[in-house]
Parts: C-alpha cells; sequence; structure tokens
C-alpha cells in the first residue's frame, strides 16, 4: 500500500514538470534558414537549337539559396556555360557576367565585361538570341525579376552590335521559345 | 436409392433450364456500349461503339467533352484499358431518359473532331491539343487587323514624297557581319540601297534620301534623326542576318515593339493631348527631357502603319525571293526609335550561312532582293494611302 503511494506520488510529481524543448521553436514568419551545404534547385535555361529557330528550355541544378540575387547570377552564368545537352549557345564564349543585382521594383541589371560585344556576331537574330536567353532564363525562374537590363562594363551601352536597342529593360518574350 | 437420384436429376436438369433461359434471354436483349482509346501522333481518338442506335449531342467544356447519349434503358460498359497522352478518364452520369459520357482530358484547352460510321455504328471523336495563338502573334495581327484611326487616316491620306533608306552599318569600325567568305554587311547593304533607290526613283515621282551613300559610319541616332529632318514619309532601313545556328536562313522584316511601361503609357497620353510637341521636339535639337520622351515614342503613333509596311514588304520577299518566310516581328531595334513615320527593318538573308552570303553577292540575287522590297513598297503606296 505504501509502494503504492510512493508509485503514486513519483508518476505524478513527473507529469507536473514542464517540458522544456532542446532548441527554442522560431517564431512564424522569420527568415528562412539558409540551406545547407548540398541543396539544390532546378532552374530553367533557355538556349539554341539547329532544328528551328526557337530558343528552347534546358533544366540545371544550382545550389538552393536564399537569395535571389545569388540564384540569379549564378542561372547566368551556368547560361555562360553552355548547353550540357547538346543545344547552341547564343554567347560568345569570351562572355563574362561581371555584376548582377535586382531592384525593389523587380528590374534586374545585368552587368556583363564588353568581352560579348566585341566578339559578338553582329546580327539582329544573333542579339535576339543573346538578349532574350538572358531575359527569359531570368524572368522565368524567378518571380521577383520581371524586366531585365542589360549593362556592358557596368555602363549603359546603346547596342550589343548595332541592332538592339538596349536602353531600356526588356520584358520577357516567351513567343521565342519552342512549346 | 435409383428413384430418388432419377428424381433429383430431373429436378436439377429442370432448375439449370430456368436459369438458361433467364440468362439466355437477358444476354440477348440486354444492349451495351464498347470505349475505346487510341493515340495517333497528332490527335487522341476516342471510339464509342454502342450496340444501339445512337442518337447523341455533344458540348465542350475547358478540359472535358460532355457527350449526351439518349437512352432509357440500362446498358453495359465494356471499357478497354487505356494510356493517352490526352485523355484521362471516363465518367457517367444518367438522366430520365438519356445517359452523359464525360471525357476528362488532360490539357486544359483542345479541339475536337467527330464524325459518325454506320454499319456497325460508332461515334469517332479525335481530341487535339489547341495551338494558342501567341501574344506577340496575336498582338501584332490585332494591329494590322484594327481600323485605323481618323487622324491615323488622316496621316495616311498624304502622298508619299519622301522615301528614307538606311543601309545598314558602315565605315571601317562598323562592318557589321562577316560572312565565311570574306563578304561584310556594310558592303551588301549599300549596294541594296543604291539599287534600290535606283528603282524607286524611275517608277514614281518619289524623293529618295539614303542615310550614307559610301562607307561611313553614321550613328543610329543620326539615322533616324535624318529621316525625320528630310520629312521622310517612309523609313526602310536594310540588313543582312547572322546567327548562331548555322543552318539560320531567310528574310525577316521588323517593326517596332510595343512594350508599354506606365511611364510609356502616361508619356504617350501625354503625346496625344500635345500634338504640337510632336512637331517642335522631334528635330533631335532640343535637350528638353520632353524631347527625349517624344523621341522615344515618336514610333508609337505609326505602329499601325509600320505593322502594314512590314507586312506588304514580307509577303513580296516571301513569294518573289521563295526564300524561308521568317515573318514579321515586334523588337526594338534602336534604328527604328525616333522615327516619326512609318518605319521598318529588313533583313534579307543570313551572311552567316554560306549559300546564302554566296547568294548575296550575286546581282541576281540582289536586283532580286530589291524588286521584292520595291514592290512592297509600292503594294503599302497603292493600298493604304491616296493620291
Amino acid at each position: 500500500m505504501v509502494l503504492a503511494v510512493l508509485v503514486i506520488i513519483f508518476f505524478t510529481s513527473g507529469i507536473k514538470d514542464k517540458i522544456i524543448p532542446a532548441t527554442p521553436i522560431p517564431p512564424p514568419e522569420v527568415e528562412p534558414i539558409p540551406a545547407q551545404p548540398g541543396q539544390t534547385r532546378t532552374v530553367v535555361l533557355f538556349f539554341l537549337s539547329e532544328e528551328d529557330t526557337f530558343l528552347h528550355p534546358e533544366e540545371r541544378e544550382i545550389p538552393d539559396d536564399t537569395s535571389v540575387v545569388r540564384q540569379a547570377k549564378r542561372t547566368v552564368m551556368e547560361l555562360i556555360k553552355g548547353s550540357q545537352k547538346g543545344y547552341i549557345s547564343p554567347f560568345p564564349p569570351e562572355a563574362r557576367l561581371r555584376e548582377l543585382y535586382v531592384t525593389d521594383e523587380g528590374v534586374a541589371y545585368v552587368d556583363f565585361s564588353k568581352e560579348i560585344v566585341e566578339k559578338h556576331l553582329s546580327g539582329s537574330s544573333a542579339e535576339i538570341s543573346t538578349i532574350f536567353s538572358v531575359v527569359n532564363s531570368l524572368a522565368y525562374n524567378f518571380d521577383s525579376i520581371k524586366k531585365v537590363f542589360i549593362l556592358i562594363d557596368g555602363r549603359e551601352r546603346e547596342t550589343l552590335g548595332g541592332h538592339i536597342n538596349l536602353s531600356r529593360p526588356f520584358l520577357p518574350m516567351y513567343d521565342l521559345i519552342a512549346r | 436409392m435409383f428413384s430418388l437420384k432419377k428424381r433429383s436429376a430431373q429436378i436439377t436438369g429442370a432448375i439449370f433450364l430456368l436459369l438458361f433461359l433467364s440468362v439466355g434471354s437477358t444476354s440477348q436483349v440486354q444492349p451495351f456500349l464498347k470505349l475505346s482509346v487510341r493515340d495517333y501522333e497528332e490527335f487522341s481518338r476516342v471510339i464509342i461503339a454502342p450496340s444501339f442506335p445512337l442518337s447523341f449531342e455533344i458540348e465542350k467544356g475547358s478540359s472535358f467533352l460532355l457527350v449526351k447519349i439518349a437512352i432509357d434503358i440500362p446498358f453495359r460498359i465494356q471499357r478497354e484499358p487505356f494510356d493517352s497522352l490526352i485523355i484521362k478518364s471516363f465518367g457517367w452520369t444518367k438522366g430520365r431518359d438519356y445517359y452523359i459520357l464525360t471525357i476528362k482530358t488532360k490539357i486544359r484547352d483542345f479541339g475536337y473532331e467527330y464524325f459518325v460510321i454506320n454499319d456497325p455504328t460508332q461515334l469517332v471523336i479525335d481530341f487535339r491539343e489547341e495551338v494558342e495563338e501567341s501574344r506577340g502573334d496575336r498582338e501584332i495581327r490585332s494591329l494590322l487587323d484594327s481600323t485605323l484611326s481618323r487622324e491615323q487616316e488622316q496621316l495616311l491620306g498624304e502622298e508619299i514624297q519622301t522615301i528614307v533608306i538606311d543601309p545598314g552599318h558602315g565605315g571601317r569600325m562598323e562592318p557589321g557581319a562577316q560572312g565565311k567568305y570574306g563578304t561584310l554587311e556594310k558592303d551588301i547593304t549599300l549596294a541594296l540601297a543604291l539599287k534600290l533607290k535606283d528603282v524607286v526613283e524611275r517608277n514614281r515621282p518619289v524623293r529618295v534620301v539614303l542615310t550614307r551613300d559610301t562607307d561611313v559610319s553614321v550613328s543610329l541616332e543620326n539615322r533616324a534623326a535624318r529621316a525625320n529632318s528630310e520629312k521622310a514619309d517612309l523609313f526602310i532601313s536594310i540588313h543582312v542576318n547572322s546567327s548562331f545556328r548555322k543552318d539560320a536562313r531567310g528574310s525577316e522584316t521588323f517593326f517596332l515593339g510595343t512594350e508599354a511601361s506606365d511611364d510609356e503609357t502616361r508619356r504617350l497620353a501625354y503625346l496625344e493631348n500635345n500634338p504640337a510637341d510632336v512637331e517642335r521636339g522631334i528635330g533631335g535639337d532640343n535637350e528638353d527631357e520632353i524631347a527625349m520622351i517624344l523621341w522615344d515614342m515618336a514610333q508609337s503613333a505609326y505602329l499601325k502603319e509600320s505593322s502594314l509596311l512590314a507586312e506588304t514588304i514580307q509577303e513580296e520577299l516571301n513569294s518573289l525571293l521563295k526564300t524561308r518566310n521568317r515573318g514579321i516581328k515586334q523588337i526594338p531595334f534602336k534604328v527604328l526609335t525616333g522615327v516619326a513615320c512609318p518605319a521598318v527593318l529588313v533583313e534579307v538573308a543570313f551572311i552567316s550561312n554560306p549559300d546564302e552570303e554566296r547568294m548575296l553577292q550575286t546581282e541576281w540575287f540582289q536586283n532580286n532582293v530589291v524588286e521584292a522590297i520595291y514592290r512592297g513598297v509600292e503594294s503599302y503606296i497603292d493600298r493604304y494611302t491616296r493620291r
């Protein structure tokens, strides 16, 4: 009988104690914790094909990141690296990304070094491919990017190769993409 | 014992006979309907094969088709298992004297066609993926189709007195694209422009001005400014194309795009309400911000006409040259921005394509290109302007 009472006291006292969690539970709506190394996300890149006049999608894995700017930069760098599926890259091989930033209004400024101009093919078709490969790849993958402004060596330039006006930001042209 | 067995045998026999008769009678009468699905290259086909005469109605939803079948007796449904790209599933509902077959599709917008075969009766429905007109094509089509406003008609009513032709690139520093055999774009565009000037002036009482008539460099803005200062009624910029794709070929005609942002919509509204400012600002002399805005928006007032001119020129290039039709497109070309009259840029062929590069070097091809552009201009003038 005494034993029973002791047992009861033992157990009930245990139940009364609060459970203290090992780590504090974060409040809602807080910055998500940066992804663990090794986590990736898929982005869609747009390249040319010998088959037709359209841009073609190709998936690529990039490190997952809370920063849209970092992911966008990486996306453009992957574009410049070229296709891994045999598509044609609309960039001169010497093209290099210098900088990329995104304004609050959703305009991404993509700053290439001058090689993209110096080594460009100079043709409307070639220029359209280069520009919209970048514009479409960014607008498609990132909701916060609505328009893309292309800079060369940190400055505004009239055109890439004498044709398309670079002095205004571009909206994506999804008509150029193969169905 | 013997007699019992006989008796039970008789009874069993009778029971079986009854059963057989009852089953037999229903299977002879009960109607059935067979459903099958087959995928073909361009469409998916649903075959509805009833054993009874078919009376039906079809109604389309966004991702389903309803087939209402008039029949008021129950029937058996035989369905073959299927795995289709377009057809998702079937559903049945019953009304008083009809059944409704719901054919659910995997795609949102689809087109369908149906026909009836007799003997044996079959209703065949073919489902196709509806190819949606792209936004760009739709914009171009609505521009071409839209009726001219009164102001635009007045503008168009004016006689074409001056045409400015712009041979792309030029000068030591700007040769444009270069072909495998060493052909330079700037030389071809100049040759074509000189020929075109000749053909136009010989056939029409029109003054033709070239933005350059030798191998010199002219800035893109100056070319547009020249069009305005010469009071051009039409502006045609001539180029030769180049692509990363070795196989790219054919001709293409462009006019300016209409991507109006909020800013631009406001500025356009300003332009429409202050036509006098258009006259004043366009010369390119004025350094005001207003003049710059007006410069950017100058071509907007002429997009309808530009689309018509692009269309007539591209039509002629297609039929005369039989080069691959790449169509007309709206693209923000620097040289077209600021031009205050109908303006187009013509890419006649690809210098990056060795076959086309060779053609571009020949008198025969150059003459044909020029003839095609001239006919396009002539077509535009005859159809859309009053004399």
